[in-house]
């Protein structure tokens, strides 16, 4: 198999809180191969959105540490000085935020944001040149008039509109990596499927890698190849996405699957939860972070933390009992 | 009722089963709980937030509202509850409209609809205990302090809620613990309609669950009735009844939640469901993109509101503004070119 684009060993990452040390990410061990579609999911704390900000290199402020490593094509993006990694981001790397209103500066032009980007990736390039690129790429994304858009400011533009030109932003940088992170979950149903649609048709001309961040598990079964899926800050299973979603291995993605409600219940049938709450951030690292809610959990669940390991080809579970789970008899999460 | 013909509400929707446990109306007698008459809001004499709206809804019902940002289903929200007063056309709540409700009896009035807000964590004071927060309605109501205390005990035990709930700050307790608080205090005054605007927003999947559950046991146990908003259409085709899809301003589908999205009838309602993104590619909808976004409510397209994003559109739906009419029993569609109702799902 061809080396990963990026490799993630032993990421963890903590911050300090007036409760004691929050274990935000406890050890992530993740590839992202090349020209990979990897989908992110897991509930709020899950640290998805941790791992992106440990990616670009942009953390919270109350960051206490940062261990591990992220081997991106060769380079460990933790051991770069600060300098370096800035010269990184908007080049290699570059990220699609979740909220377009607030990821365009509102004093600026369309067309200043796309030329700004432009530049910043082909120092050098002449401004007619950088102006011809932005009008392309904002029809790349299904924009109208592109060449009047240069000139309206994000304010002038809708949702959708706003979202189209960061993706035309991100798609202008050719980065080797793309973050996305719950791209489409401020915009409106409608416009969310114009804007997963211009995805699924943009990913065939794109040569980099993706990383998309979602909650929600249709979107990526729809949009990506890999699936990671995270839980109280640990990777609890990866793999290609239509083997974990139509065989999970690990607990936790069985019953994220269960609570998924586009099924054809019986009328009337009780609603599927995980019973418990997330596991607190504060809590020492000892033992399986599913655990407490797990039905299938045994003393050694909670005794130690469970190695994420080898689930089939391509595929790693961090669960001690996934194979025995996995056999036929197996009692499954649904209720 | 204008031209949908008989109250919705008084229709039989369903068999007794279902109807036992989603909450359809199922006599034919009762008449409507609730009943919206062709009710217009207009704001500032030009924005068309609601636009000849009506409906009925029978007591113990589950309705479901759905549409996107802009479709009036706040408004509709907020008309029923009586915070906001429509600029033409009644709303009637046990057949006594709700501005006389108001003018009568205020504090009644507010008692019997209550409203479960979108942000739970934003409806309750920061500097208030949630203690302090879950008596104030007991002043403003004048309700007898130690018999409703113990009430609220009970309550905070049947949401699962801890005692020590009440000492907390609003940001020391979980947004699923928000949304519980939020509930206590819609019960407390012992409603008869509840209004949950998008009751599991910001909710994890493994916790809305429970919320859902909670909200279907309390409509059996009290016998209320649900007006519940959402965007996420799995949780309305799981939880509700009936199910109103909403267009700028503007009811365009209506029909029992089964039948609805086994067979969407105007096209809105089609490309809608088909925006949902399943898990199993077996369960996808056909995809249908729509064009453009949501039209302004200030200017709104001629003839059918819809057809500048429409892909069925005829020449006659740019001129020609079509009426809510019924095309099957309980189902009733703002189209001149309607989809069949044959199930259209593979």
């Amino acid at each position: 198999m061809a080396l990963p684009l990026v490799s993630i060993r032993k990421l963890t990452l903590e911050a300090s809180t007036p409760r004691g040390t929050a274990r935000i990410l406890r050890g992530i061990d993740l590839d992202i191969g090349r020209r990979r579609i990897v989908g992110v999911v897991g509930e709020s704390g899950s640290g998805k959105s941790s791992l992106a900000a440990c990616l670009i290199g942009l953390l919270p402020a109350n960051l206490s540490r940062i261990g591990g490593e992220i081997v991106f094509d060769g380079t460990d993006l933790l051991a770069l000085p600060e300098a370096a990694m800035d010269a990184w981001r908007g080049t290699r790397i570059a990220m699609i935020f979740q909220d377009p209103m607030t990821a365009l500066n509102p004093l600026f032009t369309i067309g200043t944001h796309l030329v700004d980007v432009l530049r910043r990736r082909h120092p050098g390039l002449a401004r007619k040149a950088a102006k011809a690129r932005a009008i392309a790429a904002l029809e790349s994304v299904g924009i109208a008039d592109a060449p009047l858009r240069l000139s309206s400011y994000p304010h002038q533009l809708s949702g959708g509109m706003r979202q189209r030109v960061l993706i035309a932003m991100a798609l202008l940088v050719e980065p080797d990596l793309l973050l996305a992170d719950e791209p489409t979950t401020a915009l409106d149903a409608t416009v969310e499927a114009q804007i997963v649609a211009l995805l699924e048709d943009l990913r065939r001309g794109f040569a980099g890698s993706i990383v998309l961040i979602s909650h929600q598990l249709g979107l990526v079964a729809q949009l990506c190849d890999d699936l990671c899926v995270m839980y109280g800050g640990t990777v609890v299973e990866t793999g290609p996405v239509a083997e974990v979603l139509g065989a999970p291995r690990h607990p936790y993605t069985r019953a994220l699957l269960a609570c998924e409600l586009d099924d054809d219940a019986a009328a009337g049938a009780r609603l599927v939860a995980i019973p418990g709450d997330v596991p607190d951030p504060v809590s020492a690292h000892v033992a399986c972070v599913f655990a407490q809610r797990c039905p299938h959990a045994t003393d050694a669940c909670r005794s130690a933390v469970p190695a994420l390991r080898d689930a089939g080809p391509g595929r790693q579970a961090a669960c001690v009992r996934w194979e025995e789970l996995a056999a036929p008899a197996a009692p499954g999460m649904r209720q | 009722m204008s031209a949908g013909g008989p109250p919705q509400g008084a229709r039989p929707l369903g068999g007794a089963a279902r109807s036992a446990v989603r909450g359809e109306h199922t006599s034919a007698t009762d008449p409507a709980l609730v009943e919206f008459d062709g009710v217009s809001v207009v704001f500032d004499g030009r924005v068309r937030a609601l636009d000849d709206v009506t409906l009925a809804i029978g007591k113990g019902e589950i309705v479901g509202l759905v549409g996107e940002s802009g479709s009036g289903k706040s408004t509709l929200c907020r008309v029923l509850v009586g915070l906001t007063r429509p600029s033409s056309g009644t709303v009637r709540v046990g057949g006594q409209s709700v501005a006389q409700h108001l003018e009568q009896e205020p504090l009644a009035f507010r008692r019997r609809a209550q409203m479960l807000l979108q942000d739970a964590v934003a409806s309750l004071s920061p500097r208030m205990t949630i203690g302090r927060a879950l008596e104030e309605p007991i002043a403003i109501h004048n309700l007898p302090r130690t018999e409703t205390l113990r009430v609220l005990a009970a309550i905070l035990q049947r949401l699962g809620l801890p005692q020590e709930v009440l000492t907390k700050f609003p940001h020391q307790i979980s947004g699923g613990q928000a949304r519980r608080v939020g509930v206590a205090r819609a019960l407390l005054m012992r409603p008869e309609i509840v209004v949950a605007d998008e009751p599991t927003a910001g909710l994890d999947v493994s916790v809305q669950g429970q919320l859902l559950n909670l909200l279907l046991d309390l409509q059996q146990d009290f016998g209320l009735t649900y007006l519940l908003v959402s965007h996420n259409l799995n949780v309305v085709r799981r939880v509700t009844g009936r199910t109103v899809v909403m267009y700028l301003g503007q009811i365009v589908d209506e029909g029992a939640t089964r039948d609805l999205f086994a067979a969407p009838a105007h096209p809105y309602t089609a490309a809608l469901l088909s925006t949902n993104p399943a898990v199993d590619p077996r369960k996808r909808y056909e995809p249908i993109v729509l064009q453009g976004e949501i039209p302004s409510a200030v200017n709104p397209p001629s003839g059918c509101r819809f057809h500048t994003r429409c892909p069925v559109a005829q020449p006659r739906c740019a001129t020609e503004p079509p009426v809510l009419r019924e095309v099957d029993a309980g189902r009733r569609v703002r189209c001149h070119f309607p989809f069949s109702l044959e199930r259209r799902r593979h």
